[in-house]
């Protein structure tokens, strides 16, 4: 049995991909049993029958006899018992114990996760997992959602599709975020995977509903089609038609990004035949009086996203007088509400059954006031998760506060994105949140104004933080009281909130901030910056004060060359870092690339920005075993 | 050396004088795009763009929020989507009027610069102290109910979404 675990020093998130396992398996093939229970090293947990007295258990007359192989036999259980283990760390760490355990570990994970699609190539993956049922694929990073990335950077399903097609016929899942996606990719993946159950496209572009309507008619066996945040391009296919006319296996159907008008009647007539249908989440061309149909006909909903809240342009006789109230209360199993396009506040009255039972709850699409927000909000008392508007105000939130004990997650976006207005929320919201939500865990806070004291009476009253991104939106905006920086609220967010992973700064803020980063923020892996810092110490700070850094986006800072460099002991520990309109020069983009062989490092170029030949306008690299990729367009050049 | 250094940015949202981060060239800007009204010969935009000091204009890629889809609001005459709002300017006495793009401007003190450049004159406002009031002139707007009142009483913000077009009147006129 295997007692010799090597753990990386610095990297317990361990790539599966790193190439120097070869190494160790040198180093540590396996003892045979019985020396290891002489050197007494650990406890074994062998279960070789070649073992002998095994644990001193005192059945020391078993005679050792030769197994085939006590490799095969080893193996035969590390199988059995390596299908238990679902983790990916935990996967990954096991998979770096030595050569046998590598191969078991290889055979037997289902879930392949990609969280940077260029680290690895297809065949690669495919090679050395055989017996993979689902496919994670991350694509273009973060800032890309923001317009920060030209189009056609890259990130695409193809070369996957096609590799996994070939490796995995089973395949059952396919999990993609911001990934370019064709209809021809769509038209493979539904030829090639018979028992295909599940498609999650988030964030993702470059199909249409032509690619849709080939998954719906092909894929029987499917389960889930969740289409969040991507854009889908309106084909004039009508996709809802092309469902089979057969009883689905629906389980959750959400659509409300396609921006495309579906035949309703059609859509009636799959709620209907889908009774497995928990989740459905409707586009805005779904009026309140279809939706009321829907929900007539699937009772047993858990998750609604509604369509546009308000009654259809020409109101359909008799729209206005349906017993919405009714249709709510019958769906006694509803826990999430989304949706709310395009509201007319009055029909918000009907969900009032039931608040009680919800635990998400998503107004970020409703443009509500404080007043329209309390009779709702003070009947939910079960609320997890909460996404708004900021058209509640400051006094909304108070509300929320008030009632909302439970709450784990909250995202207050901006109605108005625009940085020089007053703001309908402040510190005061953030402050009342941070008094009455004790179990808040993650908070995405959008606000035009914020003091220090407020971000740090939060980091003492929610002490399970674990992700904090505060977006001032006016760039470099001090505390609006004190007219101090805000490194003092971030630092005592990294210093009070001990379970802190994920953190977003914003505001004025000085290289003290990231001295605090630095210094508190140790199990800090995400990490986002904009228009903040005075000079390289910031960067430098946090590159060898957060050893679990993985993923670093920051933009329009001042920090070049020489805090570049700091990093380079761990660059190959993450999973990207993204540089944008910071002080970094090509030579010293160049001087990275040279160190690391293994690190992509990509420097992109904007048409529109005023060229410079001294500065990199984007730096984004990552790690990867697959070198430089063959997709790269004109304006990205890779050092 | 730190991008746009902390100056002493004023909490006042009249004011409006934060820091500016587009002021350095050497730096990779992206910029949007005000060439229309370049186009047509006027100064408004190239005097933002080269002054350092004056507030940056939006940022297309900043704040980083999607915008929430929302209907466009239904006049004719202004398109408030989220990055112009245009309104006529008519000077009284002038038969051709103006168009001129409120969004582009911070805040009052802005809109009048821009006005008293356009239309070669002084522009009075309550806040401003009055020197010489024979020769000056009054901002006007003509709010959505079609009430003509005085540019300056309430916040930018309410102004922006009730304007529908302005008028420069002369202030011994009213």
């Amino acid at each position: 049995m295997i007692t010799n675990k090597k753990p990386r020093s610095s990297d317990t998130d361990s790539n599966y991909m790193r190439d120097d396992r070869t190494e160790m398996s040198e180093d540590d093939d396996r003892s045979p049993p019985s020396d290891s229970i002489a050197n007494g090293s650990c406890p074994t947990r062998t279960c070789t029958p070649g073992s002998g007295s095994g644990s001193g258990s005192g059945s020391s007359s078993i005679p050792e006899y030769s197994a085939p192989y006590p490799d095969r036999v080893l193996e035969n259980v590390l199988e059995n018992v390596l299908w238990f283990l679902t983790s990916r760390k935990d996967r990954n760490a096991a998979s770096l114990v030595c050569r046998s355990w590598y191969r078991v570990e290889a055979m037997t994970r289902s879930d392949l996760f990609i969280g940077n699609c260029y680290a690895v190539s297809p065949e690669r993956a495919t090679s050395r997992f055989t017996r993979v049922r689902s496919v994670t694929l991350k694509g273009k990073p973060r800032f890309a959602d923001f317009n920060l990335m030209p189009p056609n950077w890259g990130a695409h399903f193809a070369p996957w599709v096609s590799a996994t097609a070939k490796a995995y016929p089973w395949l059952e899942k396919i999990h993609l975020k911001r990934m370019s996606v064709t209809d021809d990719d769509l038209a493979l993946l539904a030829e090639s995977f018979s028992g295909f159950k599940e498609l999650v496209l988030v964030c993702c572009d470059g199909f249409g509903t032509s690619g849709l309507a080939a998954v719906a008619s092909k894929c029987r066996q499917l389960k889930v089609l969740d289409l969040i945040e991507s854009e889908v391009s309106d084909d004039e296919v009508d996709w809802i038609m092309c469902f089979p006319d057969t009883e689905t296996c629906l389980e959750s159907l959400i659509f409300d990004c396609v921006e495309c008008l579906v035949d309703f009647d059609a859509l009636e007539r799959l709620v209907v035949r889908s009774p497995s249908l928990k989740k459905l989440r409707l586009n805005r061309f779904v009026s309140i009086g279809q939706l009321y149909r829907l929900m007539v006909r699937a009772p047993q909903l858990t998750h609604l996203g509604t369509g546009s809240f308000s009654p259809s342009e020409d109101v359909a006789q008799g729209e206005l007088e349906l017993d919405y109230v009714s249709a709510f209360a019958a769906c006694k199993s509803l826990v999430c509400l989304s949706g709310f396009r395009e509201i007319v506040p009055d029909c918000l009255p009907a969900i009032y059954p039931i608040c009680a039972n919800l635990t998400s709850l998503n107004f970020s699409y409703a443009n509500i006031s404080a007043e329209q927000l309390k009779p709702i909000i003070s009947n939910c008392h079960k609320l997890q998760t909460f996404w708004v508007l900021d058209s509640i105000c400051d006094e909304g939130l108070q509300a929320v506060a008030t009632t909302c004990k439970e709450l784990r997650e909250l995202r207050v976006f901006p109605f108005d994105p625009r940085e020089d207005i007053e703001g309908p929320v402040s510190e005061v919201g953030l402050q009342a949140i941070s008094e009455g939500c004790r179990k808040l865990q993650s908070i995405l806070y959008f606000c035009q104004r914020m003091t220090n004291a407020a971000v740090i009476a939060m980091s003492k009253n929610c002490p399970d933080l674990v992700v904090f991104r505060l977006c001032i939106m006016g760039r470099q905006r001090p505390d609006h009281v004190t007219g101090e920086p805000m490194d003092e609220g971030f630092g005592a967010i990294v210093m009070n909130c001990k379970k802190l992973t994920r953190l977003a700064v914003s505001g004025l803020l000085t290289d003290t901030a990231f001295a605090y980063i630095g210094k508190y923020g140790k199990i800090v892996r995400t990490l986002s910056v904009a228009f903040a810092g005075d000079s390289d110490m910031g960067l430098k700070y946090v590159l060898e004060g957060c050893p679990r850094l993985q993923k670093l986006e920051i933009r329009d800072s001042p920090f070049g060359d020489t805090a570049l460099l700091s990093g380079l002991h761990h660059y190959y520990n993450m999973r990207f870092l993204w540089m944008s309109a910071c002080r970094l020069s090509h030579q010293g983009c160049q001087q990275i690339a040279q160190a690391l062989p293994h690190l992509v490092v990509e420097v992109i170029k904007h048409e529109d920005t005023v060229h410079t030949d001294d500065y990199a306008d984007t730096l984004y690299m990552y790690r990867s075993l697959a070198g430089r990729r063959h997709d790269v367009p004109k304006f990205v050049s890779i050092l | 050396m730190g991008r746009g250094a902390a100056s002493s940015s004023s909490s006042s949202f009249e004011s409006s004088s934060y820091p500016s981060v587009s002021g350095e060239s050497s730096f990779p800007q992206r910029k949007r795009d005000l060439s229309t009204d370049l186009r047509l010969g006027l100064s408004i935009s190239t005097s933002q763009q080269d002054n350092p000091s004056t507030p940056s204009e939006q940022l297309m890629d900043w704040p980083p929020s999607k915008p929430v889809p929302r209907k466009a609001l239904d006049s004719e005459e202004n398109e408030y989507c989220s990055s112009t709002l245009f309104v006529k300017v008519y000077m009284e006495g002038i038969q051709i009027g103006r168009k001129l793009n409120l969004l582009a401007h911070d805040g009052y003190h802005d809109l009048i610069q821009t006005l008293d450049q356009m239309f070669n004159t002084n522009i009075l406002w309550p806040e401003m102290d009055v020197e010489n009031s024979a020769h000056c002139h009054v901002l006007t707007y003509e709010d959505k109910e079609g009430d003509w009142l005085i540019v300056g009483d309430v916040p930018w913000e309410m102004f922006l979404p009730s304007v529908r077009r302005l008028k420069i009147t002369r202030a011994d006129s009213l």
